[in-house]
C-alpha cells in the first residue's frame, strides 16, 4: 500500500514537472484501463414552444451538473479502443424561458446518458501525447422528472399537481480528447464529447414540447493502465 | 464467472434500492410565500357573489361568467373566476363576497325578486363588486341607472375603505391583494357619450327636417303654384308640428298639400323621401361631430381614473402595508364583442380610452417591489388575435344567450360546446378564459418570487 502511495506521489510530481519523456508506454493491445474524473454535462438547449393551451413562446432551459465518473478502456489493437462509462446520474434543473424567463426553476430530471464509444487513437502507445476521436452509441435515459408549485401554478392552478416525462432516446455522440501518459501505468487525459439530443417532454396537463438538448460533455480523469 | 453475475446483479438490485424509484413526480408543492389571506378588491371581473340573492340566485347565477361548477359536461365549466382559481392554487380559503344584496324591483316571488337587504360578512374578504367603479359610486347596473337591477357598485375606493375599517386601519403583510377596476368607467363613459351623441343627432336631424322637406316639396309643385305652395307647406308642417306630430305625420301633411297644388303624388312622396334622409344623414353628423368633440374629454376621464386607482394602491394598500399586492391594468375592451358590435370610431375611442387609463395607472402606481403590475392589456389582446395557442375556441361570440352573464348557466349558452370560448357575454370572460387569466397572474408572482 506505502509502495502504491509513493508511486502516485511519484506520478504527481512527474505530472507537474510536465516531464516530455517518452519513456512510458501506454494503451495497447488486449490492455484494459480505468480512470476516475469528473464530468461536465451541459445541455445545449434550443427550447421548442410548449403546446396549447399556453402563453405563446414558452420554452425551457436546462442547466449543466457536474458528476463524478468512472471510464473502462479496453483496447482492441495499439490504435483502436472501446470505452464506457459508470457513473452517478446528472442533476439537472429545468428553468422558464421564452416568454416566462424569469420564473426560475420549475423542475428537475434526471439523466444517465450510457454511452460506448469506438476510439482511434493516434501516435504509437509509448507516446507522450496521444490524440484520440471517437464515436459512440448513446442511450439517454431520462428519470425521476419531478414538477414543483411552481410549474403546477402555471400549468394546472387550482388542480392536481404538473407532472412530466422526457423521452428516453438512442443517439450518437462524437468524442476528442488528449491524453497524456504520465509513466508506464498512470495517464491523465481531457475529453469533449458532444451528442445529438432532441427530445420530447410530455406535460400530465396534455401538453407537449420538443427540446433540442445536444449536450456537451467535457470530462478530466486519471486513469491506470492494467 | 458464475461468482460475477450474482456480484452485478446484488450490486445492480443495491443500486435500485438506493435510487428509490425512477418516476416522475409533481415535486414540492408548496409556494415560496406562505400567503394567509386573499383581499380583493373591483369589478364583476372580481365578484365571487356580492348579486348572489334573490331571483339572481334563483337564476343559477351570482358570478359574471357561465355559473355553477358543470366539470361533469366539460372540465373548463368550473363556474369560477379568477380570483377562486388563484385562491385555490396559494391553498386559501374559497374567496365569498364581503357584502352582498341588490336594490332593485321588490317582488314576493323570489325568482323576480331584486331587492334584498344588504348584508355584510365579517369574515370574507373580496369586496369587488359588479359594476363598481375606481372612484364614482354610480356603475352600470347601479341602480341609479338601472332601477329594475340596483347593484350596490361600492367603488374601490370605498371598498378599500371598508376593508381598512374592518382591520384597524391596516394589512397584516402577509395577505395577497388584488385589485382590478376601471372596465365600468369605461362603460359609463361611453354609454353617457352614446347618450349624447344620439340626442345631438335628433335634435339636429329634427332641426334640419322641415326646411330639408319644404325646400324639397315645393320643387315638386307647377311653377304658377309654387309661391301658394311654399306657404300652404309651410303651414301645413307647422300646424302638424305644433300638434306633437311624428315626422312622418309632418311629411304626409305636407305631401298632401303639395298634392293639392298639383304636384305629381309619385315625386312629392320622392321629395319627402329624400328630405327624411338628408335630414338623418346631416344628424349623424352632428352626432359623430359631438362624438368627436366629447371623446377626448372621455379619454382625459379614464386617465384620471387610472391615476386615481394608482393612487388607491400607493396609499391605502402599500403604505398601510400591504407586502404583496397584484394590479391588474384594464384588458383590451374593444376587444369585447362589446367593443366590436361598435363602429370603428367608437372603437378607437374605447382603445384610446384603455391606453389612457392602463397608462396613468402604470405611470402612477408606485414602483416598490410589493407590486405586481400585471399587462392584461397585452395577453388579452393576443388571446383574441392568436386564440389556438391559448387553447381558445371562439373570441368573438358570446357563450351565454342571457343578457348579462350574471345569470348565465350551461342551460343557457348560445351553442352545444361554449367551454373554450372566451367571453361569456358582451363583456365578461368565460371560467376558462378566467383560468388563463389566473395562469397568466400566477406567472407575474412567479416571476416576483412569491411562488
Amino acid at each position: 500500500m506505502k509502495v502504491r502511495f509513493n508511486s502516485v506521489v511519484k506520478t504527481l510530481v512527474a505530472a507537474s514537472a510536465l516531464v516530455c519523456a517518452a519513456s512510458a508506454s501506454a494503451q495497447s493491445a488486449g490492455q484494459w484501463t480505468a480512470k476516475f474524473g469528473f464530468n461536465q454535462l451541459t445541455p445545449k438547449v434550443e427550447s421548442g414552444d410548449i403546446s396549447a393551451p399556453a402563453l405563446p413562446f414558452t420554452k425551457a432551459d436546462v442547466e449543466r451538473d457536474i458528476q463524478p465518473v468512472v471510464i473502462i478502456a479496453y483496447g482492441l489493437t495499439d490504435n483502436i479502443s472501446l470505452e464506457g462509462a459508470l457513473g452517478t446520474p446528472y442533476k439537472h434543473v429545468i428553468k422558464g424561458a421564452g416568454s416566462i424567463a424569469g420564473t426560475g426553476e420549475l423542475g428537475t430530471v434526471e439523466a444517465l446518458p450510457p454511452t460506448l464509444f469506438a476510439q482511434y487513437r493516434f501516435f504509437s502507445p509509448t507516446a507522450t501525447f496521444r490524440p484520440f476521436v471517437g464515436i459512440g452509441a448513446t442511450y439517454a435515459y431520462f428519470m425521476k422528472e419531478t414538477g414543483s408549485g411552481k410549474l403546477t401554478a402555471l400549468t394546472n392552478p387550482g388542480g392536481a399537481p404538473t407532472t412530466f416525462n422526457i423521452d428516453n432516446k438512442f443517439t450518437y455522440t462524437a468524442q476528442v480528447g488528449v491524453a497524456m501518459n504520465i509513466n508506464e501505468r498512470w495517464f491523465t487525459d481531457v475529453t469533449v464529447n458532444k451528442s445529438r439530443l432532441r427530445t420530447d417532454v410530455h406535460f400530465s396537463t396534455g401538453q407537449n414540447q420538443h427540446m433540442k438538448l445536444d449536450p456537451v460533455a467535457v470530462v478530466v480523469a486519471v486513469g491506470y493502465k492494467f | 464467472m458464475r461468482q460475477m453475475n450474482f456480484a452485478l446483479a446484488l450490486l445492480t438490485a443495491a443500486a435500485l434500492a438506493a435510487c428509490g424509484g425512477t418516476g416522475s413526480s409533481g415535486g414540492d408543492q408548496t409556494h415560496k410565500v406562505a400567503f394567509t389571506q386573499q383581499v380583493t378588491f373591483g369589478d364583476s371581473l372580481s365578484d365571487v357573489g356580492s348579486y348572489n340573492v334573490g331571483a339572481v340566485t334563483a337564476a343559477g347565477g351570482g358570478k359574471f361568467t357561465i355559473n355553477g361548477d358543470s366539470t361533469s359536461t366539460n372540465p373548463a365549466l368550473t363556474g369560477l373566476n379568477w380570483t377562486e382559481v388563484l385562491a385555490a392554487e396559494l391553498r386559501l380559503p374559497k374567496p365569498c363576497a364581503a357584502q352582498t344584496g341588490l336594490q332593485g324591483a321588490d317582488n314576493a316571488n323570489p325568482a323576480l325578486d331584486f331587492n334584498v337587504a344588504i348584508v355584510n360578512n365579517a369574515n370574507c374578504f373580496n369586496y369587488a363588486q359588479g359594476g363598481a367603479r375606481v372612484t364614482n359610486p354610480i356603475g352600470p347596473g347601479n341602480r341609479a341607472v338601472k332601477p329594475e337591477l340596483g347593484e350596490m357598485t361600492v367603488p374601490v375606493v370605498t371598498q378599500v375603505a371598508n376593508h381598512l375599517a374592518k382591520t384597524g386601519g391596516k394589512f397584516t403583510g402577509t395577505e395577497l391583494v388584488t385589485i382590478m377596476a376601471g372596465g365600468n368607467d369605461v362603460l359609463m363613459q361611453l354609454g353617457a357619450l352614446s347618450a349624447g351623441a344620439t340626442a345631438a343627432g335628433t335634435r339636429a336631424g329634427a332641426a334640419a327636417f322641415p326646411a330639408l322637406l319644404i325646400g324639397g316639396l315645393v320643387a315638386t309643385v307647377p311653377a304658377a303654384n309654387q309661391a301658394t305652395a311654399q306657404t300652404n307647406i309651410t303651414t301645413a308642417v307647422q300646424t302638424t308640428a305644433a300638434g306633437g306630430g311624428s315626422q312622418t305625420q309632418i311629411a304626409t301633411a305636407a305631401v298632401t298639400a303639395a298634392a293639392q297644388l298639383g304636384a305629381p303624388l309619385a315625386a312629392a312622396q320622392a321629395a319627402a323621401a329624400k328630405a327624411g334622409a338628408d335630414a338623418q344623414a346631416a344628424g349623424t353628423a352632428a352626432g359623430n361631430q359631438y362624438a368627436a368633440t366629447e371623446g377626448p374629454k372621455l379619454v382625459a376621464e379614464l386617465g384620471k381614473a387610472g391615476a386615481e386607482l394608482a393612487a388607491i394602491v400607493n396609499t391605502q394598500i402599500l403604505a398601510k402595508g400591504a407586502k404583496y399586492i397584484v394590479v391588474n391594468n384594464l384588458p383590451d375592451v374593444a376587444s369585447t364583442p362589446s367593443g366590436k358590435a361598435q363602429s370603428a370610431a367608437t372603437q378607437q375611442l374605447i382603445m384610446a380610452m384603455v391606453d389612457a387609463f392602463n397608462n396613468q395607472l402604470k405611470a402612477n402606481l408606485s414602483t416598490d417591489p410589493a407590486i405586481a403590475y400585471v399587462d392584461l392589456f397585452t395577453v388579452s389582446r393576443d388571446q383574441v388575435a392568436n386564440p389556438a395557442i391559448y387553447g381558445l375556441t371562439n373570441t368573438t361570440q358570446k357563450a351565454c344567450t342571457t343578457e348579462s352573464s350574471l345569470t348565465c348557466t350551461i342551460k343557457t349558452t348560445s351553442a352545444p360546446d361554449v367551454s373554450h370560448y372566451m367571453f361569456a357575454d358582451d363583456i365578461h370572460p368565460t371560467p376558462y378564459e378566467y383560468w388563463l387569466v389566473t395562469r397568466y397572474v400566477l406567472k407575474d408572482m412567479a416571476v416576483k418570487g412569491w411562488l
